[in-house]
């Protein structure tokens, strides 16, 4: 019988597989719902900040037949409060978000605070992996980044930053390289610890805000620099991206990931069309995960198989409120569709 | 072309150019030429701000560009605003706009923002992370006629649906429409948690505000 983590190895590989992955890759894809919670008896939000509880929540993940990864953290504001933001870690439903920014311009950015791996939630996340590299096997362990566009406007306000990148264009890069360093040292830090796949998604480093041009020089390129500083022994990488693709196919296709993901308002059909070479990752409709029932989401998920999903995920994070039958749907319609 | 037609053209130009600098500039030496300030906002700053939301809707411009554009837009309305006569504010429909609880993704949300005033709305912005019972608050303190809320996390629309419940109870759902939108949020959603209407960008929201105001 195949492990979940061979059968992404070949899906890595571009070879032939039995089904496609079911898999969720936690940070900002969120995959831990109210009723996980009950069912593993870890709650956020100390799971957050507990490396014991965060390794117990992701494990439960995969033994409720949820999703066949682990993945952590549960969140996107660990690289930002190693440097400095001010985080509200939020309730058992609502995620932790930054609440104050450390700095107002991207010239600060010499101010900021390297990410220091061996302290604060930077290393709970570390001994979290390591945890579930002790304990586990078979099952592909997921680390997670923010991407550094996300990154570097969590740590100042996001307007200012996306209008300097335009005004203060070099000062802007250099703040860029710096995000960069500070995601590629935790990254690589992630895969010491045990992690065999990097997932970075960057909700904020979007066609639809950016525009081609600034989607080209700002995101694909530090997206780039991060992904090709993480170690070679590692079984792959993930990128997603939120938002319309079509601005800005000939860009995202230039992305070195090994795997790309799309939300729900991406056409699968549409994405395989343009990046025909592409590991394609995606994209059930957490609208129906929440609200649908479970032969609406099997009906979906059949649905991105038939239009060329590599690899079938939720579009976004989960609702916290997503029925475990309706999550347990996609894994359940794979097998039965193998 | 007259001297006051130049002068709107380089404010509108100005605004799509994103030349804040020159677009304040241009708002003094208008003003002190002696022309009328609400012409130099209609006729020059919204003009471009509108040429702008143009822009954005056929792809040519993105959301970065639309700030830049606002931001020039509002260094001109900063000089020309105190120069208006006493009247105008009465006949403004009020709008309340805000990010929902648990989430503070503002992008959109300010893009709405900058469209309904350019609009001709006059907008309170709550902010993101916005406490739900303080949109009604404010709606029912201001006097508004419609609130708007957005919100990027499934894990928070939710607050959505509670906003409506409390208006109920406040007693305001028949006076206050409520206009949603957002990553997650769809036509379907509006209907299912009840809210007036939905719109996928910014530049539908307005349509949209209209339409539910009977704006023509």
């Amino acid at each position: 019988m195949m492990t979940p983590k061979e059968r992404l190895q070949l899906v890595l590989e571009k070879k032939h597989v039995d089904r496609p992955p079911c898999i969720c890759p936690g940070g900002m894809m969120n995959m831990v719902t109210a009723g996980l919670m009950d069912a593993a008896n870890v709650y956020m939000p100390d799971a957050h900040t507990d490396a014991r509880k965060m390794a117990d929540l992701a494990k439960a993940v995969y033994e409720k037949d949820c999703f066949e990864n682990y993945g952590i953290p549960f969140c996107m504001t660990v690289e930002a409060e190693e440097m400095g933001a001010k985080v509200d870690f939020g309730s058992t439903v609502y995620e932790p978000h930054v609440v104050a920014y450390v700095i107002d311009t991207v010239c600060s950015w010499d101010k900021l605070p390297r990410l220091d791996c061996n302290n604060g939630r930077a290393k709970v996340v570390l001994d979290a992996i390591r945890i579930l590299r002790e304990e586990t096997e078979g099952v592909p362990i997921v680390g997670n980044l923010t991407g550094p566009i996300s990154t570097a406007s969590s740590i100042m306000e996001p307007v200012i930053f996306y209008k300097e990148l335009r005004k203060k264009n070099a000062d802007a890069h250099a703040y860029m390289e710096f995000i960069t360093d500070q995601l590629m040292a935790f990254g690589r830090a992630q895969i010491e610890a045990g992690a065999d796949v990097i997932a970075i998604s960057d909700p904020s480093g979007t066609g639809e805000i950016m525009g081609p041009k600034y989607f080209q020089e700002f995101a694909v390129t530090y997206l780039n620099k991060l992904l090709d500083g993480l170690q070679k022994e590692k079984m792959g990488t993930i990128v997603h991206i939120c938002g319309q693709m079509n601005p800005v196919y000939k860009e995202v296709n230039q992305v070195h990931s090994d795997i790309l993901s799309f939300d729900s308002v991406v056409p699968m059909r549409e994405a395989r069309e343009h990046l025909q070479e592409r590991i394609l990752m995606g994209n059930v409709s957490t609208y129906a995960l929440e609200f649908a029932d479970p032969e609406k989401v099997k009906a979906l998920t059949r649905n991105c198989m038939k239009n060329g999903s590599n690899i079938i995920s939720p579009a976004c994070g989960l609702g916290m409120k997503s029925p475990l039958v309706n999550v347990q749907a996609i894994l359940e319609c794979l097998k039965e569709e193998a | 072309m007259g001297k006051k037609e130049e002068y709107l053209k380089r404010l509108s130009d100005g605004v799509v150019e994103m030349e804040e600098d020159d677009v304040a500039e241009a708002c003094q030496e208008y003003l002190d030429a002696g022309y009328p300030a609400f012409d130099g906002i209609m006729g020059g700053l919204v003009d471009g701000m509108n040429r702008a939301s143009q822009l954005y809707e056929e792809e040519e411009y993105f959301v970065t560009d639309v700030l830049l554009c606002s931001d020039a837009m509002y260094a001109g309305l900063d000089i020309l605003r105190p120069h208006l006569p006493d009247e105008d504010g009465e006949t403004k429909k009020k709008g309340v706009i805000g990010v929902v609880e648990g989430d503070t993704h503002d992008i959109g949300k300010n893009l709405v923002k900058i469209m309904l005033e350019t609009a001709g709305f006059e907008m309170t912005d709550l902010g993101r992370d916005v406490p739900l019972q303080k949109f009604v608050d404010t709606a029912e303190e201001k006097n508004a006629d419609m609130i708007c809320m957005s919100t990027l996390m499934t894990t928070t629309m939710g607050g959505m649906e509670t906003v409506i419940h409390m208006l109920e109870e406040a007693g305001l759902r028949e006076q206050v429409k409520v206009l949603i939108g957002g990553g997650p949020i769809s036509q379907k959603y509006a209907d299912k948690i009840g809210a007036d209407g939905y719109s996928a960008n910014a530049v539908e929201a307005v349509k949209l505000a209209k339409r539910l105001l009977n704006i023509i």
